[in-house]
């Protein structure tokens, strides 16, 4: 007598979903956010900014920038990308500019840079205009001065 | 003849995984969003004039509007005020915005040079409060100064 094959019903037996691979992507996606939220920080110095009532937010990312810090108002120093940069004026070009030009010698045909300034509050602006000169002399334009902006506005503001 | 005995298998021990996927994705959503926080920070901007060499700056021989800060107090902290060589606000910046305003009323278009010029030792809040007086006043080609050495 011929063995019955036995049937198997579909939707009888349990299903597991293997949880082993999404783990190791969502850790992954973990890690590298975790980095890359790390690495944009890593050019900015705490210092305390100036107010603004007409400063806007604006995209950092649709430009090649270069964030440069002025910290210590007592003795100011420009910090870029966490390291110190000598920005006095003496004959010739000082090392702020050399590393201005050098970043823009980096740019791609119709990219444009510009500088973003994070200088403290008390800073005085003499260091400020030290600074403007080097990105000017790199024959950069854009100038861009972070601030903390302010919801109260001056009496006779539009 | 006995049948060999069966080694018990071991038992799978498998730790439940749904908890963890939960704070996982928790952290996850939160590196994501986390950046986006930071948005009291704003940017005021200009455009520098280029330059010939390391130590000079282009000049703007137009009559523009000239906003001079000076510091004052011992330590420099505070400042004074003076609008086109004549007027002087002191540390009244609402009245430096109603003066250019004024200006602004008197017919003179947006893109009228205006020239910020701190005196040695301005803080640079106060050239920040300045060139925001200037925008509010609806004034678009704002410039820096820039001392020689």
């Amino acid at each position: 007598m011929a063995r019955k094959k036995k049937s198997t019903v579909a939707g009888t037996g349990t299903v597991s979903f293997n949880m082993t691979p999404m783990i190791d992507i969502v850790f992954n996606l973990l890690i590298f956010f975790i980095l890359t939220s790390q690495f944009t920080r890593l050019e900015i110095e705490d210092v305390v900014l100036p107010k603004s009532i007409t400063a806007i937010n604006k995209d950092t990312t649709t430009f090649r920038n270069v964030v440069i810090n002025i910290v210590n108002p007592d003795s100011p120093t420009v910090i870029v990308f966490g390291q110190k940069v000598d920005h006095q004026i003496r004959g010739g070009e000082n090392e702020l500019t050399q590393l201005l030009k050098g970043r823009k010698a980096s740019l791609t045909a119709g990219e444009t840079m510009n500088v973003i300034l994070r200088a403290d509050a008390e800073v005085p602006y003499e260091d400020v205009a030290r600074v403007m000169l080097a990105a000017g002399a790199a024959q950069i334009q854009g100038w861009w001065i972070t601030t903390e902006i302010d919801k109260k506005e001056p009496k006779g503001a539009p | 003849m006995a049948k060999p005995e069966k080694r018990p298998e071991p038992a799978k021990i498998q730790p439940p995984m749904t908890p963890m996927i939960d704070c996982v994705f928790q952290l996850l959503i939160f590196f994501m969003l986390m950046p986006s926080f930071d948005s009291t920070e704003g940017y005021l901007t200009t455009n520098l004039p280029t330059t010939t060499g390391p130590n000079q700056a282009a000049q703007i021989d137009v009559l523009r509007i000239k906003i001079e800060l000076e510091a004052i107090g011992p330590k420099g902290e505070g400042v004074s005020i003076i609008l086109n060589d004549s007027e002087t606000f002191g540390t009244n910046f609402e009245g430096l915005l109603a003066a250019l305003q004024g200006l602004r009323a008197k017919g003179l278009p947006p893109d009228h040079p205006v020239l910020i010029s701190p005196w040695m030792g301005t803080r640079q809040k106060w050239v920040v409060r300045a060139f925001d007086m200037a925008v509010a006043a609806r004034f678009t080609n704002i410039h820096f100064a820039v001392p020689y050495d």
